[in-house]
C-alpha cells in the first residue's frame, strides 16, 4: 500500500520539476548554513567551518542525483529525455522526418482503413443477444441449380413445427436478391405522402432475434394472419424522424397503402434488422392456409435460433431429415429440395469476406514495405549520424542506452505516423462507402470504434520493432562508432540491398495481384449486357393491392403512365417490364415444353411481363419474329417472347417461332403459349453470371403488383427524373416512383465489387511501387556519394561515361532484379488466394506478369537515373582533392 | 576521536522516526545532529544519505514536511511524524527489540561456552 502511495507521489513529481528542484537547493542551502554556524560556534574560522561542513556532507551532486532518482521515476524521466532528444533530432532533419512519417502514415492509414471495413462487416457482433446462435435457412435444389434459395411458405411452416433443434424460427419478406430492401409502403393521410421502407414479418420475428422493444410491445403470433395484422413496430430512427421521438406514439394510427395500422411498439436505438434501410415492421397479413398450401413459389427468408447446446451439425442433420420427409410427401414441388443452414452473420458477410481478407493481406504487405523503407532511410541516416552517436558514446552512454535512444526515435516517428494514419482512415471512410456499396452489406456501418483505435495504435507501437531494431543495433555497433575510416562499412550496404530486394519482391506481389484484378475489371466492363445502357432511366412503380385489386385497372394505369412519359420532350422510347436485367430481382417458374413431357417441367424459366414498347426502349434486339403489340390482349391467344438462350436450350435452336410452352407442370391445365418472337440475350443477374432462359408475357395477358419503367431520351436522362415523378403523380396521386436508376448505373453497379477490389488493390500496389522506387533511389544515391572518390579515380584512369553509368546502374539494379525474381515466384504462389475474384484471366496471365516486370523495372531504372547522372558529373580533380 | 560506525542500512529510517517522536518537528540538519548526539557521537550520519531517506519516508506518508523558521531565524524545512509514522515507529521498534534480544541470547551463549 505504502509502495503504491509512494509511486503515485513519484509519478506526480514528474511534473513541476523546477519547483521541486528549487526546494531541494534551498534545503541543502539551509542545511549548510546551520552546519557552518554550528562549526563557527565551536570555534572554527569561516573557511574551516565551510570545509568541515562540505566534508561531512559528502558529494552534493551525487546526493542530488540520488535524491532525484528517489523523487521521480527514472524510467519515465529517461523516456521523457529520449523523446525530447528524438524530437530535436527529427526537427534537425525535417526531410527525413517528413518522408518517414508520411510513409508510415500511408502504411498505417491503409491498414486502419481496411480494418475499419473488416471490423464493420466481419467482426462487430450483430445487435442481438447471442448472435452466433442465429441461423439462416435456405433451400437447395440441384435440378434448379439452387444453392441457397429463399423458401416456400409451407416448407417453412413444416420445418418450424416439426424441428426440435431451434428455439424459434421466423420468416420475413422485403429484400431483393442482393439483400437490399424492396418493400415499399406508402404513408398517406399526412401532410406529405411518402414512401417508407418496410419489412413483412411473421409475428415471432422479434422473439427469434431476442430483442425486446424500447416502447410498447412487439407482435403476437396471431398477428401474422389476415384480420389481426394492422399493427406496426417502428425502428428508433423512423420514430425519431416521423414522430420526433414522442412516447405517445403507441396506439396512434398510420395510413399505409390505404389501410390503417396501429403503432404498437418502437425498437431500441441499436437495433436493426436485416439492414439499416428498414424503417417499419408489419406482419405478413396472410390467410392461415398460406403456410399449408404454398410450396411454390419460394418467397420467404427464414431465420432461426439454435437451442442452447445444439450444434450446427446436429441441426443440419435434423433439418435434412425433415426435408427428405417433405420430398416424399410432396414430390411435385419438393423433388431434390434440400435445406441449408448457415451462420446468420457469416451469410451476410459471405459475399465480401474474400475481398476483405485479400485487402487485409495486401495492406499487411504494404506495411512491410513501409517498414523496410523506413528501416532503409534510418540505415542511411545512421551514417550521417556516426559522429553524433560517437560523441554520445564517448560521453558515457552505453550501447543499450544508444539503442534505446534510437528506438525511441523510431517510436516517435511511428506514433506520429499512426495518428496521421488514423486521420487518413477517417477521411477515407466516405470514399470507401462510395466505392463499396456492394462490398459493404446493408448491415455494416463504417465506424471508428475503440477496436479500430486499438488496432491502429497496436500497429503504430509494433511497427518500430520491425523497422527500428535492426537500424538501431547496426548504428550503435561499437566498430561503427570507432571507425571514421574512409570507406563505409560494407555490411550495412548489403543490409540495405537486402531491404530493397524485399521491398521490390513485395511490390511485385501486389502489382501482379492488382494487374490480375484490373484486367478482370476491364474484361467484366467490356461484357455486353445485352441492352443499351446509356441515355436511359428506369424506375419502379408498385400498385397497392387495396386499390388495384382489379388487374384491368393496373394495366390501364401502366399504359397511361407510358403514354404520359412518351409525350415528354426528348423522349424516344418508353417501355415497362416486371424485371429489368441487372436489377437484382427475378421471378422464375416451372415450364413444360409442348411435345416433350417427362421431367422437362422442372426446368427453371425466368418469367416476366413486358409492354409492347419494352424491347425497343431497352434496345434489346429482336432476332426473329415480332415483339408484342396492342392486339395481344386477354382475349387474343396467349403469346410469348423468349430469349436466345431459351430458344437454344429448351427449343433446340432453330424454328423457335410457333413452338408452344406452358407455365407450370405437364398436368396443369393452363393454356399453351405460342412463341412469337426471339430477342437477344441480356444479362439478368450479373455481368459474370451466365444468361438464364427467359420468357415474357404481354402486359395485357397477365399483370403483377409492380412494374419497372424504362425511358430512353435524347437528352441526359437525369433531367427526366423530376418529370417522371410528376407524370406518375398525374396518373394517380398515391403512386410513387421508387428505385430510380440510370441504366448506366445498373451496369456500373454490376461491376461494383470488381471495381472496389481492383481500385483499392491498384492503389496499394501503386503506393508499394513508389516506396520501392524510393528505396532503390535512396540506397543508390547513398552508395554513389560514398564512392565519389572511387568514381573519380576510375574517371581519372580513363573510364568512360557509359562504363560509369553501367557500374552505378548495375549496383542499383542488382537487388531490384533479385526482388523481381523472388516477387514473381511469390506472386504466383499467392495468386491462388484471388482465384475466385478473377474474371476472364488465368492465374498465370502472361500479360500481367510481363507488364509487372516492365513497370517495376522501368520505375527502378527511373529511380537509378538521378544517382547515375550525379555519378557521371563527378569531377575527378575535385573528388580526389576532397579526400 | 573514537572509531565511528556508519549507520546501517535500514536502521536510519527508524532512527529518524524515533528522533522526530522525541523532539517534535525538526529540520534535516537537526535530525542528523540529534542522531549523532543520541549515539554518543559513536555514529556518523552521512548527511548526503539522510535527505533521500527523508524523501522516501515522506513519499510513504510516515512523515510530513513544511517550510518553517529555525531557532536561529533561518528558513528550514521541518519534518514531523504523522500518525502512520508513529505506528510504524512502534512496530519497527518492537521488531528491533525482539531481534536484538534474540541476538543477545546467541551472544550470551557464546560467551558462556
Amino acid at each position: 500500500m505504502r509502495g503504491l502511495r509512494a509511486l503515485a507521489v513519484r509519478f506526480g513529481s514528474l511534473f513541476a520539476k523546477s519547483r521541486r528542484e528549487r526546494d531541494l537547493d534551498a534545503e541543502i542551502e539551509s542545511h549548510f548554513s546551520m552546519h557552518i554556524e554550528d562549526n563557527i560556534r565551536s570555534g572554527m574560522t569561516l573557511q574551516e567551518a565551510r570545509r568541515a561542513a562540505r566534508l561531512k556532507f559528502g558529494g552534493v551532486e551525487a546526493m542530488k542525483e540520488a535524491y532525484r532518482d528517489r523523487r521521480g521515476i527514472p524510467f519515465f524521466e529517461t523516456l521523457a529525455q529520449d523523446v525530447q532528444y528524438a524530437l530535436r533530432a527529427l526537427r534537425r532533419n525535417p526531410a527525413f522526418a517528413t518522408v518517414a512519417i508520411a510513409t508510415l502514415a500511408l502504411g498505417i492509414g491503409a491498414n486502419t482503413a481496411i480494418f475499419t471495413v473488416v471490423q464493420a462487416v466481419l467482426l462487430r457482433a450483430l445487435p442481438y443477444p447471442q448472435p452466433e446462435r442465429l441461423v439462416e435457412i435456405t433451400e437447395t435444389n440441384p435440378l434448379k441449380r439452387w444453392t441457397h434459395s429463399i423458401c416456400a411458405p409451407a416448407n417453412y411452416a413444416d420445418w418450424r413445427h416439426t424441428n426440435t433443434v431451434f428455439s424459434g424460427m421466423a420468416a420475413y419478406v422485403g429484400l431483393d436478391d442482393n439483400r437490399n430492401s424492396k418493400f415499399d409502403l406508402y404513408l398517406t393521410a399526412v401532410d406529405e405522402p411518402q414512401r417508407i421502407t418496410g419489412l413483412g414479418v411473421t409475428g415471432n420475428i422479434f422473439d427469434v432475434l431476442g430483442v425486446p422493444p424500447l416502447l410498447g410491445r412487439t407482435f403476437a403470433e396471431e398477428e401474422t394472419y389476415d384480420g389481426h395484422n394492422h399493427v406496426a413496430v417502428l425502428t428508433y430512427g423512423f420514430w425519431q424522424s416521423q414522430f420526433a421521438g414522442d412516447p405517445r406514439v403507441i396506439g396512434r394510427t398510420m395510413t399505409l397503402n390505404g389501410r390503417n395500422f396501429e403503432v404498437i411498439g418502437v425498437m431500441p436505438r441499436q437495433f436493426f434488422f436485416p439492414n439499416h434501410e428498414v424503417q417499419m415492421y408489419i406482419p405478413f397479413g396472410v390467410k392461415p392456409d398460406f403456410f399449408t398450401r404454398i410450396r411454390r413459389p419460394h418467397m420467404l427468408r427464414v431465420i432461426a435460433r439454435l437451442r442452447p447446446g445444439i450444434s450446427m451439425d446436429r441441426a443440419q442433420g435434423e433439418m435434412t431429415a425433415i426435408a427428405a420427409r417433405l420430398e416424399r410427401d410432396y414430390p411435385d414441388t419438393n423433388t431434390k429440395m434440400g435445406v441449408r443452414l448457415d451462420n446468420y452473420h457469416a451469410t451476410l458477410a459471405s459475399e465480401s469476406r474474400p475481398a476483405l481478407l485479400m485487402l487485409l493481406a495486401a495492406v499487411g504487405l504494404l506495411l512491410l514495405i513501409v517498414c523496410s523503407n523506413v528501416a532503409n532511410l534510418q540505415l542511411g541516416r545512421a551514417t550521417a549520424r556516426e559522429r553524433e552517436l560517437g560523441i554520445r558514446r564517448s560521453l558515457g552512454a552505453d550501447r543499450a542506452r544508444i539503442i534505446r535512444q534510437l528506438l525511441t526515435e523510431s517510436a516517435v516517428l511511428s506514433l506520429a505516423g499512426g495518428v496521421l494514419g488514423l486521420a487518413l482512415a477517417i477521411a477515407a471512410r466516405t470514399a470507401l462507402v462510395r466505392l463499396a456499396p456492394s462490398v459493404l452489406p446493408g448491415f455494416a456501418e463504417l465506424r471508428v470504434d475503440w477496436w479500430v483505435i486499438l488496432f491502429n495504435s497496436g500497429i503504430a507501437l509494433a511497427a518500430p520493432l520491425l523497422f527500428g531494431i535492426v537500424p538501431a543495433v547496426v548504428a550503435s555497433r561499437p566498430e561503427v562508432l570507432r571507425d571514421r575510416g574512409e570507406s563505409a562499412p560494407r555490411g550495412r550496404g548489403n543490409l540495405r540491398d537486402l531491404l530493397v530486394t524485399c521491398e521490390v519482391a513485395l511490390s511485385v506481389v501486389l502489382v501482379v495481384g492488382a494487374g490480375l484484378l484490373v484486367r478482370s475489371l476491364i474484361l467484366l466492363e467490356s461484357v455486353d449486357p445485352g441492352f443499351r445502357s446509356d441515355g436511359a432511366l428506369s424506375f419502379t412503380v408498385n400498385f397497392p393491392y387495396a386499390r388495384y385489386a382489379d388487374d384491368a385497372r393496373a394495366i390501364r394505369a401502366i399504359e397511361e403512365i407510358e403514354s404520359h412519359l412518351r409525350a415528354l420532350p426528348g423522349v424516344r422510347a418508353v417501355g415497362a417490364a416486371t424485371t429489368l436485367p441487372l436489377r437484382g430481382f427475378s421471378w422464375s417458374t416451372d415450364a413444360t415444353i409442348e411435345g416433350r413431357g417427362g421431367r422437362d417441367y422442372e426446368r427453371e424459366l425466368r418469367h416476366d411481363v413486358a409492354t409492347p414498347g419494352y424491347f425497343a426502349a431497352m434496345q434489346i434486339p429482336l432476332v426473329e419474329g415480332r415483339t408484342f403489340n396492342e392486339f395481344d390482349t386477354a382475349k387474343s391467344p396467349p403469346v410469348a417472347i423468349v430469349n436466345q438462350t431459351l430458344a437454344r436450350v429448351y427449343l433446340r435452336g432453330n424454328d423457335a417461332l410457333g413452338k408452344r410452352l406452358r407455365y407450370g407442370k405437364p398436368t396443369d391445365t393452363d393454356p399453351w403459349v405460342t412463341v412469337v418472337g426471339v430477342v437477344a440475350d441480356s444479362r439478368q443477374d450479373g455481368l459474370d453470371i451466365p444468361v438464364q432462359p427467359e420468357a415474357w408475357t404481354p402486359l395485357r395477358q397477365q399483370t403483377n403488383g409492380g412494374i419497372t419503367f424504362v425511358v430512353r431520351s435524347n437528352n441526359d436522362p437525369v433531367m427526366l427524373i423530376a418529370a417522371a415523378r410528376r407524370e406518375v403523380h398525374a396518373v394517380d396521386r398515391d403512386l410513387v416512383p421508387t428505385n430510380v436508376k440510370l441504366l448506366d448505373d445498373l451496369v456500373r453497379q454490376a461491376a461494383g465489387d470488381q471495381l472496389f477490389r481492383s481500385t483499392l488493390l491498384a492503389a496499394f500496389a501503386g503506393i508499394a511501387m513508389f516506396l520501392a522506387a524510393l528505396g532503390v533511389y535512396g540506397v543508390l544515391a547513398y552508395s554513389v556519394t560514398q564512392r565519389t572518390k572511387e568514381i573519380g579515380v576510375r574517371m581519372a584512369l580513363g573510364a568512360r561515361t557509359p562504363r560509369i553509368v553501367g557500374m552505378v546502374l548495375g549496383d542499383g539494379l542488382r537487388p531490384v532484379a533479385a526482388g523481381i525474381l523472388f516477387g514473381l515466384v511469390g506472386a504466383w504462389l499467392a495468386s491462388g488466394a484471388i482465384r475466385s475474384m478473377l474474371f476472364g484471366v488465368g492465374l498465370a496471365d502472361p500479360a500481367t506478369y510481363v507488364l509487372t516486370v516492365i513497370i517495376l523495372g522501368a520505375s527502378a531504372i527511373g529511380a537509378c537515373a538521378i544517382p547515375a547522372v550525379r555519378a557521371i558529373r563527378v569531377d575527378p580533380a575535385v573528388s580526389l582533392r576532397e579526400q | 576521536m573514537d572509531e565511528k560506525t556508519d549507520v546501517w542500512q535500514g536502521t536510519l529510517a527508524l532512527m529518524i522516526l524515533t528522533t522526530l517522536d522525541a523532539m517534535g518537528p525538526l529540520h534535516g540538519y537537526g535530525i542528523a545532529r540529534r542522531i549523532e548526539q543520541t549515539s554518543g557521537d559513536r555514529l556518523a550520519v552521512n548527511y548526503g544519505t539522510l535527505y533521500p531517506a527523508l524523501l522516501k519516508l515522506e513519499q510513504e506518508g510516515y512523515i510530513s514536511a513544511e517550510w518553517g523558521v529555525s531557532e536561529n531565524n533561518r528558513k528550514a524545512r521541518f519534518y514531523k511524524l504523522t500518525r502512520a509514522g508513529r505506528k510504524k515507529m512502534r512496530r519497527e521498534a518492537r521488531q528491533w527489540e525482539q531481534a536484538t534480544a534474540i541476538l543477545a541470547r546467541f551472544l550470551a551463549r557464546e560467551e558462556g561456552a
